[in-house]
């Protein structure tokens, strides 16, 4: 693909170890052609933002690395483990890649703390002592210790994502994916969960994340992508990318939503 | 002019036909010429029905006489209770031996005792008590109704029994008492709070086994008188049949249930068959299948007791209705739930135990109750088949020679049973859900 910039030089937190590598990746829907021929490789400690029009495969993209869809053709390498059919390895992949939903998706049943301690205890087999040291490391460092006992339906939105986005960093996730993190929160609310985001960026994570929040695109994204149709059209640098975007389709898109 | 109103309005009390019972009258009976005409019509025939029910039921009945005759005599227009009476053990325990009644008595009220403290707060260990007793309380009850020798499994299975009642009951007073659990109290007894989890674990172990070994050797010394399973009868074997069936078609259900959404083809079309064929065959034609056409499928010399085929004919048959409440508790969870489980790691089991059924669980309390006072109530067919159940009972004082041709008053006795039952557990059901929901809000 011609239009698809490969960046030579990049930050120096990157480095040259490949944490996703994506080969001729295709996936359909039914009839569906949802992604198409896509390439990509993430290295460690870097941070993606992908964007463009709803049904232009962004979310589906993502939902592939960790699995939660079943891509047709094509190779998904994550941290060195081929995804496929091996259920065996869907497991252990999960627990490496942490992932935030648009809606939280948090265990309205359970406690914030045991939210957060689930995983480490059930999948990790910790102790409940141990577990908890780290739920509350997570909880402090999203800023909200002080709800640990309370149930997510009695938290705010901003608060309810910051949970989750600790829930999937007590796991230590070698990856973060983020889908739409800030689509279903108030306006007030958005800034209190981009700060958790950048504080995450800012020590060394890798990070894919969907999102039309251009701002914060700008402050930390190492690479920008932008999607449309199922195919990546763009992918650049964040100051070449919006100030001299190259596509049609890349400009028209970014004329609307700025 | 910006301010309509500078002072505060006090508040008022509301006018009379808010609060009095006359305005609620005037409001809700006689709202009208027509409302009025209703209301006093159905006023008259309430009258007329209470009355009828009380005159017949209490104030003309006869409570005591030896046989029909008697009643007749005594009054023409009132109930014969006195039948009912006379038969009252007969239509809660069929004809077990008069002697051995108390066995009856005990396991029902083991049974309340062991789950009694499931509803006291405070209580520790809640989830070990519930497991408790489906473990063993099954085998318990078993030996205590039917008697007889003890093999070998059942002399394990009754001493694991006893000691675990014994331990629930103890862990009750040291949580109310302590405030800890059982295990904690014993770890500190010995003084063994700081050691690590793998000596505190072989403390717990050292004392279950030589408990055990107590028991065990204690409960050789004794057996119990058998008593055939044809004994069994009236209300004490509606509630082992229904309660049995209810207990194992809970989890029978749930797997059938999962299977029917399973991936796996071969396991999702032989569960779906399973339940379609089940659900649409009457229990009348399962029961008579069971205890007719299951006895040509075994092999040879092998007998099954009609009981038993009784029993499995109702698990198979309700499982296929709980396995359908289960799929509707399943489907009412959105499916960012599971995708969220599969984030952080967790495995099929882990996500279905953990977060998918306890979150289900609550949407299905008011199918399950109803599940269950149907199968309470389809019990009574197996009085069809020669099982003398409660209605079976009931419908035999008619052939008794002192009580000839005695239905109504029998039956009527039978419906006001029925009706206490199955009222307690809608009523209950409406408030564990209430409880539930109150408990997390979405």
């Amino acid at each position: 693909m011609s239009n698809v910039q490969t960046k030579s030089q990049l930050a120096s937190a990157i480095s040259s170890e490949v944490m996703i590598e994506i080969i001729e990746m295709n996936k359909w829907y039914g009839d569906f052609h949802v992604l198409k021929d896509i390439d990509l490789t993430v290295r460690k400690g870097e941070r993606i933002v992908v964007c463009g029009p709803s049904g232009s495969g962004k979310s589906t993209l993502i939902r592939c690395i960790n699995a939660l869809e079943e891509h047709q053709e094509g190779t998904i390498t994550v941290d060195g483990i081929l995804l496929g059919k091996n259920l065996k390895n869907l497991d252990h992949i999960r627990a490496e890649v942490g992932m935030v939903f648009q809606n939280f998706n948090l265990f309205p049943h359970l406690t914030i703390r045991e939210n957060l301690t689930l995983g480490p205890i059930w999948v990790r087999k910790m102790g409940k002592v141990e577990a908890n040291e780290i739920a509350m490391k997570y909880l402090e460092r999203v800023k909200i210790p002080e709800q640990a006992d309370k149930y997510p339906g009695q938290l705010s939105g901003g608060q309810q994502q910051r949970v989750a986005i600790a829930r999937s960093l007590c796991m230590s996730p070698k990856i973060m994916l983020f889908d739409e993190p800030t689509s279903a929160l108030d306006p007030e609310m958005i800034k209190e969960v981009l700060d958790v985001m950048v504080d995450l960026a800012d020590t060394g994570m890798t990070m894919i994340v969907v999102t039309h929040e251009m701002g914060f695109a700008k402050t930390i994204a190492d690479e920008v992508i932008f999607m449309d149709e199922g195919d990546i059209v763009e992918r650049n640098n964040p100051d070449a990318f919006f100030d001299n975007p190259e596509h049609e389709r890349t400009q028209q898109f970014l004329s609307q939503i700025l | 002019m910006t301010i309509v109103r500078a002072q505060k309005t006090p508040d008022r009390t509301p006018p009379l036909s808010e609060t009095s019972i006359l305005g609620w009258m005037q409001k809700n009976l006689f709202s009208s010429f027509f409302n009025s005409i209703l209301t006093i019509i159905t006023l008259y025939i309430v009258y007329i029905t209470v009355s009828g029910i009380y005159i017949w039921g209490i104030a003309d009945a006869t409570f005591v006489a030896e046989n029909r005759r008697e009643c007749y005599n005594n009054s023409l227009t009132g109930a014969c209770w006195a039948g009912v009476i006379d038969w009252f053990d007969n239509i809660f325990y069929g004809r077990y031996p008069r002697e051995e009644i108390w066995r009856v008595n005990f396991g029902g009220l083991l049974l309340v005792l062991w789950m009694a403290p499931l509803w006291i707060s405070k209580v520790k260990g809640k989830i070990f008590i519930g497991i408790s007793v489906i473990l063993f309380y099954p085998f318990l009850a078993g030996y205590l109704f039917s008697g007889g020798e003890k093999g070998l499994f059942m002399q394990v299975m009754v001493s694991g029994a006893i000691i675990a009642f014994i331990a629930n009951m103890l862990n009750v007073l040291t949580s109310r008492i302590k405030g800890q659990s059982l295990s904690k109290f014993l770890i500190s007894l010995f003084r063994q709070s700081n050691a690590s989890d793998k000596s505190q674990r072989n403390l717990i172990l050292g004392v279950l086994v030589i408990s055990f070994a107590a028991v065990f050797f204690w409960q050789t010394g004794w057996s119990l008188e058998g008593v055939v399973w044809t004994k069994w009868g009236g209300m004490f074997l509606t509630l082992v049949i229904s309660g049995v069936g209810i207990a194992a078609s809970m989890p029978l259900g749930v797997f059938l249930a999962l299977g029917r959404q399973s991936k796996l083809p071969v396991v999702k079309v032989l569960s779906t068959s399973f339940i379609e064929v089940f659900r649409s065959v009457p229990l009348i034609t399962v029961l008579f299948m069971a205890t007719t056409m299951f006895p040509l499928f075994m092999p040879e010399g092998f007998v099954l007791n009609k009981l038993v085929q009784v029993i499995l004919a109702i698990i198979l048959f309700n499982a296929c209705y709980m396995a359908e409440n289960v799929r509707a508790g399943l489907q009412a969870i959105p499916k960012g739930q599971s995708e969220g489980a599969h984030t952080i790691g967790l495995s099929y089991w882990g996500t279905m135990g953990l977060i998918i059924m306890p979150q289900a669980l609550k949407h299905m309390i008011p199918n399950i109750v109803g599940n269950f006072i149907g199968l309470l109530k389809n019990t009574t067919l197996v009085s069809i088949i020669g099982l003398f159940d409660i209605l079976g009972m009931l419908r035999s004082i008619s052939k008794d020679a002192p009580w000839i041709g005695l239905h109504k008053e029998p039956l009527i006795f039978g419906a006001i049973i029925f009706f206490i039952v199955c009222f307690s557990m809608s009523k209950y059901s409406r408030h564990l859900e209430v409880k539930l929901s109150a408990g997390n809000k979405h």
